[in-house]
């Protein structure tokens, strides 16, 4: 029984190491290195020249990462407001057409959606909303609106109408009923909507590029250039800077849940 | 009459969002295509910018590199992802510890890492000068950077086709996993009474289980490697693109007259990513994938 243990055990150490470990390895590397010859497997020294200059106030990072947080996050709230009602609807009311329904709501996750955003490029242009971070706010929210959706609608289905019912024989109102007994219900599926939705809000480059005509700068959009065969030193570090926001915006909507259901067992628990 | 409208009226606000926004856009994309433009004072239809692209050879050629490229990188990251949810159940078989569940994590990773960062990592892995290049001439099996195959930036698009199967692997584990989970632990006990080791397991009880879900996995990184932009922009050559790309390149080409066929292989694009859609939809509700079986 042991022995076929110890085998998965170092198949999966090696495929760890293999799919997840290596290739961050030059992506590290590169970052430090000052120089980096071809036979050599290791820098031929280090220093920390990219990092001064990526994180310096002077190299716009900073400003692309508040442009590119600012985007996810309004992005996100109107989101979490449009589907809220939405899954309500889609999961507890029998609807005529609900297919066709969802079908609508779903469609951007199957059609590509720069197709969309290529095709109402000019009426953009026309309106004013090209180049400005108010219509890039509008082509994220194509793309991401199903997610949040489909995962509110998770939480819906497993949320009985007879937990309102009985809030409603308590006196309270529609008010005090959503925040007291839906919205905490539904609060992991906003979680993880929202998760998505910031990352999915984060990856974009070519719609923001096209609304945003490289007038709205993004983490993206200030990497490409680099990363299309710039200094391959200021390229790493600013993908690994790239790649730590998008893991910290996860981990940390994880963290601020757990929080809040430990905070809330503590209340319940002194109640 | 509230109760009967009040379903629609809380899906409004979302369905007139993508209404407006997105089938808006490809309304809109759909007439500029047929050469409909009142801006520049175009009212005729045409379907001038189909015909030309049916013709070029540049339009064929970029539609059999997409599918080549999302076939092999699809059936990759299936066999890839297949091999980390099988060894992950098997652990978690015979372990009782949570240590799966960190495991399950870990391997999670690359699904978080955007995709212009995953196109770069392969970008320092795989050119004829990176990482791989160099342990194999330190390790003194190439002599020279040219003996490292081009496998960034080639017209066949391997550097595309490792990226995704990179990213997507994960994905492919993390479809297949749930489904695994429900098989019981007293199968296990069955199958070594009879005799079966754990590859007679894995083959006769485990992949059976797994096939339908794995299939619409695969399935669907197929229709979304089909569709991405980002990644054969970075790591692909000009000629042949990708269907994508190629539209791209179309549309900032500079010359007016060029749009609408950059929008036309936009609605070609969405057409062929709605049937691929409805295949997955249908097999995936016939096979029940989502909910397993009972």
């Amino acid at each position: 029984m042991k022995k076929p243990r110890r085998l998965l055990n170092s198949i999966l150490f090696l495929l760890l190491f293999i799919v997840i470990g290596l290739p961050f390895v030059p992506l590290v590397l590169s970052s430090v290195s000052f120089g980096w010859q071809w036979p050599n497997v290791l820098p031929e020294s280090f220093s920390f020249r990219v990092w001064e200059y990526v994180l310096a106030g002077s190299s716009g990072t900073w400003s692309a990462v508040g442009v590119s947080l600012l985007i996810a996050f309004i992005v996100t709230a109107v989101n979490i407001l449009l589907a809220v009602p939405a899954a309500n609807a889609l999961v507890r009311y029998s609807l005529r057409g609900k297919w066709l329904i969802e079908a609508i709501v779903f469609a951007p996750i199957i059609i590509p959606p720069f197709v969309a955003v290529m095709g109402i490029h000019l009426t953009f242009l026309r309106l004013g909303l090209t180049e400005t971070i108010f219509g890039v706010v509008l082509a994220h929210i194509s793309p991401t609106l199903p997610y949040m959706v489909r995962a509110i609608m998770i939480s819906y289905n497993t949320l009985s109408v007879d937990w309102e019912n009985q809030a409603r024989m308590l006196g309270a109102g529609p008010i005090s009923r959503f925040a007291h007994v839906v919205l905490p219900h539904l609060l992991p599926g906003i979680a993880a909507g929202a998760s998505l939705s910031v990352l999915i809000s984060l990856s974009q480059y070519l719609i923001t590029f096209i609304i945003g005509s490289g007038q709205v700068v993004t983490l993206p959009i200030l990497l490409f250039p680099f990363i299309s065969g710039g200094d391959p030193a200021v390229a790493s570090a600013y993908s690994l800077l790239y790649a730590g926001i998008a893991i910290m915006a996860l981990v940390g909507m994880d963290i601020a849940l757990k929080k809040y259901y430990q905070n809330k067992k503590i209340a319940t628990g002194k109640g | 009459m509230w109760q009967k409208t009040k379903p629609y009226l809380l899906l409004l606000p979302a369905i007139g969002t993508i209404v407006l926004l997105f089938f808006g856009g490809l309304f809109d994309g759909l007439l500029k295509s047929l050469g409909y433009f009142p801006a520049i004072g175009e009212t005729r239809f045409e379907v001038t910018a189909y015909t030309d692209l049916f013709r070029s050879s540049e339009f064929w050629e970029s539609l059999v590199l997409t599918g080549r490229v999302a076939a092999l990188s699809s059936v990759i990251a299936a066999v890839l992802g297949a091999v980390i949810a099988v060894s992950l159940f098997m652990l978690n078989e015979s372990a009782k510890s949570g240590g799966a569940q960190l495991w399950h994590r870990l391997f999670q990773l690359p699904l978080t890492i955007p995709h212009l960062v995953g196109g770069y990592i392969v970008v320092l892995l795989f050119m004829q000068s990176g990482f791989l290049s160099k342990i194999l001439a330190s390790a003194g099996l190439i002599d020279e950077i040219r003996d490292f195959p081009v496998l960034v930036n080639d017209p066949f698009g391997w550097g595309i086709i490792l990226t995704y199967a990179w990213k997507e692997a994960p994905f492919v584990s993390l479809m297949i996993y749930p489904v695994l989970s429900r098989i019981h632990r007293s199968w296990r006990d069955v199958a070594r009474i009879f005799g079966a080791g754990s590859w007679n397991f894995i083959r006769e009880i485990v992949l059976p289980v797994m096939v339908p879900a794995w299939t619409i996995a695969t399935f669907i990184v197929f229709v979304f490697t089909f569709s991405a932009f980002e990644v054969p922009f970075l790591l692909g050559v000009t000629y042949p693109s990708m269907l994508p790309v190629f539209s791209y390149q179309l549309y900032t080409s500079g010359t007016l007259a060029d749009r609408p066929e950059a929008l036309a292989v936009n609605i070609i694009l969405a057409a062929l990513t709605i049937l691929l859609g409805l295949v997955v939809y249908y097999f995936s509700k016939r096979w029940n994938v989502l909910k397993g079986w009972d």
